[in-house]
């Protein structure tokens, strides 16, 4: 069985914690409780012709009281950029960490806009979201909450890794 | 001492293990054997070497990092960060590693900080609530902000009661309030009321909400008459108090609402009920008093600080500052870097004071100051020019793009000037907006001319305003000339006003007034539409030449000004082939993305560019290169001496020589003798224009000049 490490990356308040924790667990908490640090979780993903083991880096989230750390990519077969949809400069900051680590970590990426249940609260149009999209190799529009496209993200990660191979 | 360090290991909550070989990466465990130790790495034994395997992902990919330090040949220590493992018995640890070479000793620590890292959570929990809800006030509002504006400024306007927009208001979880220039409301929707606990069938003697916050402003804000006044835009935090149980921390923000004429024609308040989050500051006492993002003390500090110096009767001078260009930089740049420009502002503004003086965040993109132990104006102009001066180096985004921004800053003396701190404060304020409003650098000293001044300029703006609405201004032409056969091919249009008890006023004593209080876009349609109706007249006396328009900064960031003269051109049945915009060289540079698209659209009806005043501000080729324009104006400054004066003559045949190898004509303004229209005339230049030719004339006198032309009757000025 492969083993893959994916990191999950965005500025705080995002969802990354609740993503990963819907994906494993299938649980939503409603209470925000920040990252500190790093936590790895570990998700059997199968597919038709393979298992893969996904050890999924939740990494606290960059802003000001946490600096972004480079290292932490080491070894990463893919990396998942979080935004909120309902935080325009959850956006901004998690295209400005992806142009960062695509220059010294170039790998698969993944857009996930989350927080789909909530109203989209950016002034982007789909002419203007799609260029952004179109920065990732998959694209997603999540919920943690409702669990909308979490698994299909994941699944189609490891699809894209696994083809790679 | 093996157990002592044992002791001490175990009273840490650590572990330590020892690498003998770095390269195989073999670790043994010398002291700190413990329960969550054997949990999480199972083959650690005391004095047993092993290896950490794959169940303990994070410390195996930081022994990468750890081995590459013990391999070097430097002494030093690497910290891995906090992580969590959540081990197989349901038990969680937070953890630390810190891998240490030490001469000839590898050495890997494994810190259990349980303790620490609950506390590090907690700080920075509170810290990212805060920033989160800041987040989400703010980008309500501004989406509010915006959509409300745009519907005000609909021609259906705010009576379009079915627009989605009021539903939006209604169910916006802050408070809103449209209202008219009398601060009558004319929407509230029920989130202020809730906010205000304002019943709407309580009896008429109940204050309404907007009275309550008027008196708040009153009261606890110092250039609440000056906001007011001047229609100026404001945000900032009131407390409100009704007793016996409630106490209230708001945040407001305020935005005058202007028509084409400047005049207010609404005021939106946006009120958001911030004590949830005040009570989550006051969990920690520093940030009570500290603006959380510059670290500096905030304006409730600022204001305890005052108002002990005041009651110590301690002498000083306050200081008030803004960022002139703030709005700017976050629009271009985004808000993230806006906040950048904040912490790094802020560090320089400390780094020139003493540790005597105080410095404070007081609002959005402003700053007080208090000097101590200042002797004496000269000394206090002093240190205020050298915190001007921390703008003279650029600063930088993130991405390393260099920007300047400039600082407009009041001085007043306590207690010379003033004796309380609202006053002080006030008069601060008041001389900074004033020094802005003039565009003056330097620091401004509150003193009795600036209040005549302040005055005298809101005297001229009324009167303009009026002028407007009443036909007072009218229109010169100055003759554009053809160099090579001195024939008038253009003339510009200028604007003067016929000012009741003041007779004609120049436009250097009130363009500049209408340009800061905004009344240049009304002024500036005034302008194009009477030319429309000149250019119409010449060519039915079928004596048609090109007129030349002003177009102010302002006019060009207007979104309506392309629509305006496309309509007024309609209007007056005029080609726009004789039509030509003079915009100045700062605007090129000033957004341009917004003055591309309006010269390229302004060129598609067939009206051609002149870059006005051109050598006096900054130019870049590129812009040039880019930009749809057509003529060079160069500025008179350059051609007073260019007869005699050896650099101005190598600058204009270099700006000539430019100009026509962008195929760009050129034109000379300030022609005053007939040896600067021979050197012009000599070195290619194309037109000129100039008291030499003609001052600017009322229209019947261009007409009589282009009649003479017409008729074949050289003038002076001609070439024999």
């Amino acid at each position: 069985m492969i083993q893959k490490k994916i990191c999950l990356l965005g500025t705080s308040g995002v969802g990354k914690t609740s993503l990963i924790r819907q994906y494993v667990e299938g649980i939503f908490d409603k209470k925000y409780l920040t990252t500190i640090g790093v936590k790895i979780d570990k998700k059997l993903v199968q597919l038709e012709h393979q298992n893969v083991q996904f050890m999924l880096w939740d990494i606290e989230g960059a802003d000001r009281y946490s600096v972004f750390q480079e290292r932490y990519l080491r070894g990463a077969a893919a990396y998942i950029i979080v935004v909120d949809q309902s935080r325009s400069p959850s956006l901004i900051e998690g295209m400005d960490i992806h142009t960062l680590v695509r220059q010294v970590h170039p790998c698969p990426t993944v857009l996930a806009i989350n927080k789909s249940d909530l109203e989209t609260r950016w002034h982007w149009n789909s002419k203007e979201l799609a260029d952004y999209k179109e920065l990732f190799d998959l694209s997603f529009h999540t919920s943690a909450k409702t669990g909308e496209q979490v698994e299909l993200m994941f699944t189609e990660l490891a699809e894209l890794l696994t083809k790679e191979r | 001492m093996s157990d002592l360090l044992q002791d001490i290991a175990i009273a840490l909550d650590q572990a330590v293990l020892r690498c003998d070989n770095p390269l195989a990466g073999e670790l043994l465990l010398v002291e700190g054997q413990s329960s969550w130790l054997s949990e999480l790495l199972p083959d650690s034994q005391y004095q047993q070497p092993f290896i950490i395997e794959d169940d303990c992902y994070f410390l195996q990919d930081f022994m990468v990092d750890a081995k590459a330090l013990w391999l070097s040949p430097e002494n030093g220590r690497l910290r891995s960060g906090f992580w969590t493992e959540s081990l197989s018995s349901g038990r969680t640890l937070h953890l630390e590693a810190v891998a240490i070479k030490q001469g000839n000793t590898q050495v890997l620590l494994i810190n259990n900080q349980s303790e620490e890292f609950r506390q590090r959570q907690k700080t920075i929990q509170s810290a990212r609530e805060l920033t989160l809800a800041n987040d989400k006030l703010q980008e309500q509002y501004q989406y509010l902000h915006h959509r409300l504006l745009a519907m005000i400024n609909s021609p259906k306007g705010i009576s379009d009661s079915l627009s989605p927009i009021i539903a939006a208001i209604e169910n916006a979880n802050f408070g809103v309030m449209v209202l008219d220039p009398q601060f009558r409301p004319m929407i509230e929707n029920p989130a202020i009321l809730e906010i205000f606990d304002y019943q709407k069938d309580e009896q008429l003697s109940t204050e309404l909400p907007v009275e309550t916050l008027l008196r708040l402003m009153h009261t606890q804000l110092p250039e609440c008459t000056r906001i007011l006044s001047t229609a100026t835009t404001w945000s900032g935090e009131l407390c409100w108090m009704k007793p016996p149980h409630t106490l209230k921390w708001l945040k407001v923000a305020i935005y005058p609402v202007k028509d084409d004429n400047q005049k207010l024609s609404h005021w939106l308040f946006f009120i958001n009920d911030i004590s949830r989050l005040k009570y989550l500051l006051q969990r920690n006492e520093k940030l009570t008093l500290q603006d959380p993002l510059t670290d500096l003390p905030n304006r409730h500090a600022f204001w305890q600080y005052l108002e002990k110096r005041i009651f110590e009767q301690q002498p000083l001078f306050l200081l008030y500052a803004d960022i002139t260009d703030f709005k700017q930089v976050n629009e271009f740049y985004g808000h993230a870097e806006g906040d950048r420009l904040l912490v790094e502002l802020s560090g320089r503004l400390s780094s020139v004071l003493k540790k005597t003086d105080f410095v404070a965040r007081v609002g959005g993109d402003e700053f007080a100051i208090v000097l101590n132990g200042v002797e004496s104006v000269e000394n206090c102009l002093m240190l205020g020019n050298r915190l001007l001066a921390v703008c003279q180096h650029p600063f930088y985004t993130e991405s390393q793009a260099a920007y300047h921004v400039s600082l407009c800053m009041g001085a007043v003396s306590f207690p010379d000037d003033a004796l309380t701190a609202e006053e002080l404060m006030k008069f601060a304020d008041l001389s900074a907006y004033n020094g802005r409003s003039k565009n003056v650098k330097g620091l401004q000293f509150y003193s009795q001319e600036l209040k005549d001044a302040s005055r005298q300029r809101i005297q001229i703006e009324k009167e303009l305003r009026h002028g407007i609405e009443n036909d007072e201004l009218e229109l010169l032409l100055q003759p554009i000339l053809d160099l090579k056969c001195g024939s008038i091919r253009k003339a510009e249009v200028l604007v003067r006003w016929n000012r009741p008890g003041h007779g004609l006023v120049s436009p250097v004593d009130f363009i500049p007034v209408a340009e800061q209080c905004g009344l240049i876009v009304a002024l500036g349609k005034w302008v194009f539409e009477h030319a429309m109706q000149l250019l119409k007249q010449l060519q039915e006396l079928d004596l048609t030449i090109k007129l030349s328009i002003n177009l102010s900064p302002v006019q060009v960031m207007d979104s309506s000004i392309f629509d305006f003269m496309q309509l007024c051109i309609d209007k007056y049945q005029v080609n726009p082939h004789y039509l030509e915009l003079e915009i100045t060289e700062g605007i090129l540079v000033d957004d341009y993305e917004q003055i591309h698209r309006l010269l390229t659209r302004v060129r598609g009806l067939g009206m051609s560019i002149s870059v006005d005043d051109f050598g006096t501000g900054y130019s870049s080729l590129a812009y040039l290169k880019r930009l749809p324009i057509d003529f060079l104006k160069i500025d008179r400054s350059f051609v007073k001496d260019i007869a005699t004066d050896d650099n101005d003559k190598a600058i204009v045949l270099a700006v000539i020589a430019m100009a026509h190898n962008l195929n760009l004509g050129v034109i000379a303004e300030g022609v005053e003798t007939s040896e600067q229209q021979a050197f012009l005339a000599n070195n290619c230049c194309d037109s000129a224009q100039g008291y030499l030719f003609s001052r600017p004339i009322h229209f019947d006198g261009l007409v009589e000049l282009l009649q003479a032309q017409k008729d074949g009757v050289s003038a002076d000025w001609q070439p024999k």
